[in-house]
């Protein structure tokens, strides 16, 4: 962890501290500090433990359980193809391979120049225009693997 | 320069299609001004653009920025009612879809928004229980449980405090619609929750939305901030709050329990039942959680009637279906029809056949539990009572159609 996310850690869990009667909530505290520093880093659990009023086991517990909770830093930019049935249907696999092919990366890993992360995801309701690849906050449909270059050109 | 006002959705799968690409073109381009409403539901023509005439709107298919000229010219247009698609609907409650802002309040309630609400006012709490009896409304979640019933234990559970939750998690593949109420009729949603929050003494609600979804969360944030600026979330007597909670992947937690799990911060795990959340639910108090659309549902069965609700479908599944066609059909999209057309006719009439270069293989219905349906056994009626008795679920209306060149053995992964 760099030091830099300590303050922002430490300003973030203010804001979820629990004011009674409301009980503590670990799911939207670990999401408020994953979308201030963009991933929860496993060193912060005692901090989030001890604001919470909870034991650091709990913390990892529900860090652990959820897929969209990561521990680690991902790319500057977040590429997410989904693997549900439309996508699947409409050759998603030939869109995840050209992506990894793009960046060079095996799923989950990143790459060199920190610029993307590859992952799975599931149906993203997106199938009428599928298949579907999300970056960061984008939705981006009817996706052939011939225009991924250019798809992913803007993002730097 | 004369400026001619068109219309453009900005849902995220009309975005994801082109839309935005069109907007952005066309941002500084006096002669055009967009005016940006939810989707039809008919996703192959996105992005699509209309435009008022004397006869009522025309649109033009799959727009591409170059096509300005002939949108404001006029030429080319088809008017939207002859649009097969959308003409074979009956369109309740996507009733609003393609024709207003989402998060334009007074065009809601202009189009009848708030009429059920305003319809609760003058009934008991049992009252509103017993016409949704009478509507024979079955919950569009999965379980297709009465809605009634839910409702009734909820009511008669005595507690200082009740909560309802609507279930946003929309887990199953190849189902949209629950996306699309957010971010296109936001209100419909808070509308149906209200009144349900009435009938069963609630004072708080949650909308609890999948990660996957930021602009439905989005939407439904703004909404809520509206609804209360114009006090109707809080009306004198009846003090109602409503938050949205954001999930985090998890497919269980589409599960109720598991879900009320998730929505107090713990990890999403399925519980026993009993008891039901109807009666120990979010911290222990009677909860109701419905799905996005049976909540969307409710608002019209309010203002016309349960009767009139149970006069639309089939025996056991009354009102219409909202079915989600994606996979390799022609048309991909939005229908919204009375319970009871056959599998085989909902994907000729609507789905328009097979993607171009596809042959047939299975289609399958209600998500990853659902099943799969080949051609052979296409004539079932798409309804709750003929899909259990074929071993299948109708889940939440999910139809997605595979081709030859399908993997089934990816699917299963
Ligand atoms: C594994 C599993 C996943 C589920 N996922 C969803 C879901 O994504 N959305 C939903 O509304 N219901 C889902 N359900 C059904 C809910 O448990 C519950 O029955 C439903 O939200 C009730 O709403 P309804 O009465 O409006 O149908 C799921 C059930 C199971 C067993
Ligand atoms: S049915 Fe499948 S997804 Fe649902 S709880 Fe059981 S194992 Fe999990
Ligand atoms: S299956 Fe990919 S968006 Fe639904």
């Amino acid at each position: 962890m760099t030091t830099w996310h300590k303050p922002r850690l430490a300003e973030t869990l203010e804001t979820c501290r629990p004011v009674p009667p409301d009980k503590p909530n670990i799911l939207k505290a670990l999401l408020a500090v994953q979308s201030a520093l963009g991933h929860v880093p496993p060193s912060a659990i005692p901090q989030i433990a001890q604001v919470l009023g909870v034991t650091d086991a709990q913390v990892a517990g529900v860090l652990s359980y959820y897929s969209d909770l990561r521990t680690q830093p991902t790319g500057r930019h977040l590429i997410r193809v989904c693997m549900g049935e439309s996508c699947t249907a409409n050759h998603g696999v030939l869109v995840l391979r050209a992506i990894q092919d793009h960046v060079r990366v095996a799923v989950g890993d990143r790459t060199q120049v920190e610029r993307f992360t590859v992952e799975q995801m599931s149906c993203a309701g997106n199938c009428a225009v599928s298949p579907t690849v999300m970056i960061d906050e984008d939705l981006c449909g009817r996706v052939t693997p011939s225009i991924i270059p250019s798809l992913l050109e803007p993002y730097r | 320069m004369k400026t001619t006002r068109c219309y453009l959705a900005n849902d995220t799968s009309s975005r994801a299609a082109g839309a935005e690409r069109l907007a952005d073109a066309w941002s500084e381009r006096p002669e055009i001004q967009l005016i940006r409403t939810s989707s039809r539901g008919a996703f192959f023509l996105e992005p699509m653009v209309e435009r008022d005439t004397p006869n009522g709107r025309e649109a033009w298919f799959n727009v591409s920025p170059n096509d300005l000229p002939r949108i404001v010219g006029g030429v080319g247009g088809t008017p939207v009612a002859e649009i097969p698609f959308l003409q074979q609907q009956t369109r309740f409650t996507f009733g609003n879809f393609g024709i207003t802002e989402p998060l334009a309040l007074d065009e809601y309630q202009t189009r009848g928004g708030f009429k059920g609400w305003e319809a609760v006012q003058n009934l008991s709490p049992e009252a509103i229980v017993e016409e949704l009896r009478i509507s024979r409304l079955r919950g569009r979640g999965g379980a297709a449980f009465p809605v009634w019933k839910k409702w009734q234990v909820a009511q008669q559970t005595e507690s200082e405090q009740k909560y309802v939750v609507a279930n946003a998690d929309e887990g199953d593949a190849g189902t949209y619609c629950d996306r699309m109420i957010m971010e296109g009729d936001p209100f419909r949603l808070i509308e149906g929750m209200m009144i349900c929050a009435r009938a069963v003494g609630a004072t708080r609600g949650y909308i609890y939305c999948r990660y996957e979804y930021p602009a439905a969360a989005q939407a439904m944030r703004f909404a809520i901030q509206k609804a209360r600026e114009a006090d109707l979330l809080d009306c004198d007597d009846y003090p109602f709050d409503l938050e949205v909670v954001v999930g985090a992947g998890s497919y269980v937690c589409g599960e109720e329990t598991a879900l009320l799990e998730s929505l107090e911060g713990r990890r999403g795990v399925v519980l026993a039942k009993p008891p039901y959340p109807a009666e120990s639910g979010l911290y222990g108090k009677p909860t109701i959680v419905s799905n996005v659309l049976t909540f969307a549902t409710i608002p019209n069965i309010l203002a016309h009637g349960g009767a009139w609700h149970a006069s639309l479908g089939t025996e056991g599944s009354r009102g219409t279906m909202v079915l989600q066609l994606g996979g390799r059909v022609k048309q991909p999209g939005l229908v919204e029809i009375p319970f009871g057309l056959t599998l085989h006719d909902v994907l000729d009439r609507f789905g328009g056949g097979m993607a171009p270069g596809s042959r047939f293989k299975a289609v399958q219905v209600g998500g990853p539990l659902g099943s799969l349906f080949p051609e052979s056994q296409l004539d079932i009626p798409v309804c709750y009572d003929a899909f259990a008795e074929a071993g299948a679920i109708l889940g939440h209306g999910g139809i997605v159609v595979y081709d030859h060149e399908t993997n089934m053995v990816e699917l299963v992964v």
